[in-house]
């Protein structure tokens, strides 16, 4: 962190509804140009934190974006931030055209651009379609591209990819990674981790409004549950062959199975030791 | 162009293309060559009454309709984005929430007015086409008047519209305000007046408790100058204030009906947690 400039800087964010606690002293700090996920069940607190850093709630703490404050320079903060709700809701009868020319009078940004994001998001044969009539994966695409409108430096992704098939969650996937290529910094909500390995330099997970983990993704790699079982890199060597030496050494090993290291495995374990650390006696 | 204009011109356009508004205008249009056409026909003869005439007539139709149109469309446009989900993602833009407000607010005035604007001149160019005098200045006064209401009554539309949860709540409570200020307000009054010492100037501050009054009151001070319509009160009005001191005091009325609930739907919306 200390080579990049901080886009994003949160110190003690709590968010009140009622009695009821949606974030809990969340502190965390974000460099410029990374890519996080952030990651959590349902009601943890992440379409929270995102109305908290777009300024448009009220909340405790300290929320900066890119050095200004979201509390009282909102205005300010939203000119930076491209936003892509879950379920963007564009006037069923506006063309793709129309919601981004409305999008850009709004946010003050040259119309022309309209026209180089709808290419940019492969909805350039669709700009004379009206929204309503979009399959939710080109919605998503317009949504990212009214997010882009103001080519803004922060972005954040509120479960892009919830409503998608496959085929859609990795065509809009694949535009992310672009977006990653752009160097703009991306925070992005998601249920669904296949392939945020290739994706995100870092995940945060909340549970129940609280940071319960806030890993790079070369943390989460060297995440392992101690004593259970390990993954050992043999540069290709046989597993029965690597049984054979276990053995010969005195390692009461009972298999070995070839694995590929999947994301959700580094996460579990990350989390998993987490938690062991937190119920230690101290 | 900075976000109020963005947002007007984008109600604006969404207004126009409703249907409601378009049957609005229409109606209009159609209920005020009716009474022209019928007024004229109970006198005796049948065909267009003059401007003059006819503007007295339809005075209880925009008393009407223009503050059921404003208020609908007022109590839909902030409840209406929270049901389509679509507010969070308004407010996610780089503007303040009164700027959203006061966008959709102008928006929706402006719309109304033209669609009123259409509705009476239609009318007007029919009834001018076939009456044999003409008294365009009051005609168009009315309508000032009555734009003058559409603005007031959108405003408190708006104010429905923020403190509900739904549209449906919206238009409940935008229903109660139309129902109260242009059905029941004059039983009130009618009942204050018999049973209460109100007096003239109580009565008159009790007028400036309703817009719709306001309004008619100020049409009927340039209808009938005399005020003899009105009975006591009109005299009282005249004797103590004159033409003048009452067109003023009404006016500046109804311009605090046009800023208070604007203002206050401003404070509303901010304060609430969208």
């Amino acid at each position: 962190m200390s080579d990049k400039t901080v886009m994003v800087s949160v110190k003690g964010l709590t968010k009140r509804y009622g009695k009821v606690r949606a974030l809990d002293g969340l502190t965390f700090t974000l460099g410029a140009g990374e890519i996080v996920a952030l990651l959590g069940p349902n009601g943890a607190g992440k379409t929270t934190t995102f109305k908290c850093l777009l300024g448009v709630t009220g909340f405790d703490g300290s929320v900066e974006v890119n050095g200004v404050s979201a509390a009282k320079r909102g205005k300010e903060v939203r000119r930076q931030i491209g936003y892509l709700p879950q379920t963007p809701a564009f006037d069923s009868g506006d063309t793709c055209e129309e919601v981004l020319q409305f999008l850009a009078d709004v946010k003050g940004s040259d119309p022309v651009r309209a026209g180089e994001l709808l290419q940019q998001v492969h909805l350039t044969e669709q700009r004379g379609v009206e929204a309503g009539r979009l399959s939710g994966g080109m919605r998503q695409r317009l949504a990212l591209a009214a997010a882009l409108l103001s080519d803004p430096p922060l972005l954040l992704l509120d479960e892009p990819t919830a409503n998608l098939d496959a085929e859609n969650r990795r065509e809009f996937l694949d535009l992310i990674v672009e977006l990653r290529n752009e160097g703009r910094t991306v925070i992005l909500s998601t249920h669904f981790v296949d392939r945020l390995g290739e994706i995100a330099d870092r995940v945060i997970v909340l549970q129940q409004g609280r940071l319960a983990l806030d890993a790079t993704m070369e943390e989460l790699r060297r995440a392992k549950q101690p004593g259970r079982w390990y993954t050992v890199n043999v540069n290709g060597t046989e597993p029965d062959v690597l049984l054979d030496a276990l053995k010969g050494i005195g390692i009461g090993a009972e298999r070995v199975t070839p694995v590929k290291t999947h994301f959700e495995d580094m996460l579990a374990a990350a989390l998993a030791a987490g938690s062991q650390e937190e119920e230690e006696p101290k | 162009m900075n976000a109020v204009a963005a947002i007007m011109k984008k109600e604006v356009r969404d207004a126009v293309s409703s249907r409601w508004l378009v049957l609005y205008g229409a109606a209009f249009a159609l209920l005020a060559l009716g009474l022209s056409y019928l007024g004229q026909r109970n006198l005796g003869s049948v065909g267009f009454e003059n401007f003059s005439r006819t503007t007295a007539s339809i005075l209880n139709l925009c008393l009407m309709l223009a503050p059921l149109i404003a208020l609908s469309l007022g109590a839909g446009s902030v409840a209406g984005e929270r049901d389509r989900g679509n507010l969070t993602y308004l407010l996610s833009q780089p503007l303040n929430r009164w700027e959203l407000l006061v966008g959709k607010y102008a928006g929706l005035v402006t719309a109304i007015s033209v669609a009123t604007i259409a509705g009476f001149g239609l009318a007007g160019l029919a009834i001018a086409s076939f009456a044999h005098s003409l008294d365009v200045t009051t005609y168009v006064l009315l309508l000032v008047l009555v734009i003058a209401l559409v603005a007031v009554m959108t405003g408190l539309g708006v104010v429905a519209s923020v403190v509900s949860a739904n549209r449906v709540q919206a238009l409940g409570i935008a229903m109660l305000v139309w129902f109260f200020a242009v059905l029941f307000f004059d039983l009130v009054l009618i009942g204050m007046v018999s049973s209460t010492s109100l007096g003239g100037a109580g009565l008159l501050a009790a007028v400036m408790l309703n817009p719709v009054e306001i309004v008619r009151i100020l049409a009927i001070i340039h209808l009938e100058p005399d005020l003899q319509v009105l009975g006591p009160f009109g005299s009282y009005v005249l004797e103590t204030l004159g033409t003048t001191g009452a067109t003023a005091i009404l006016s500046a009325a109804l311009a605090a009906w046009v800023a208070v609930p604007l203002a206050a739907g401003i404070w509303l919306f901010h304060s609430r947690d969208d």
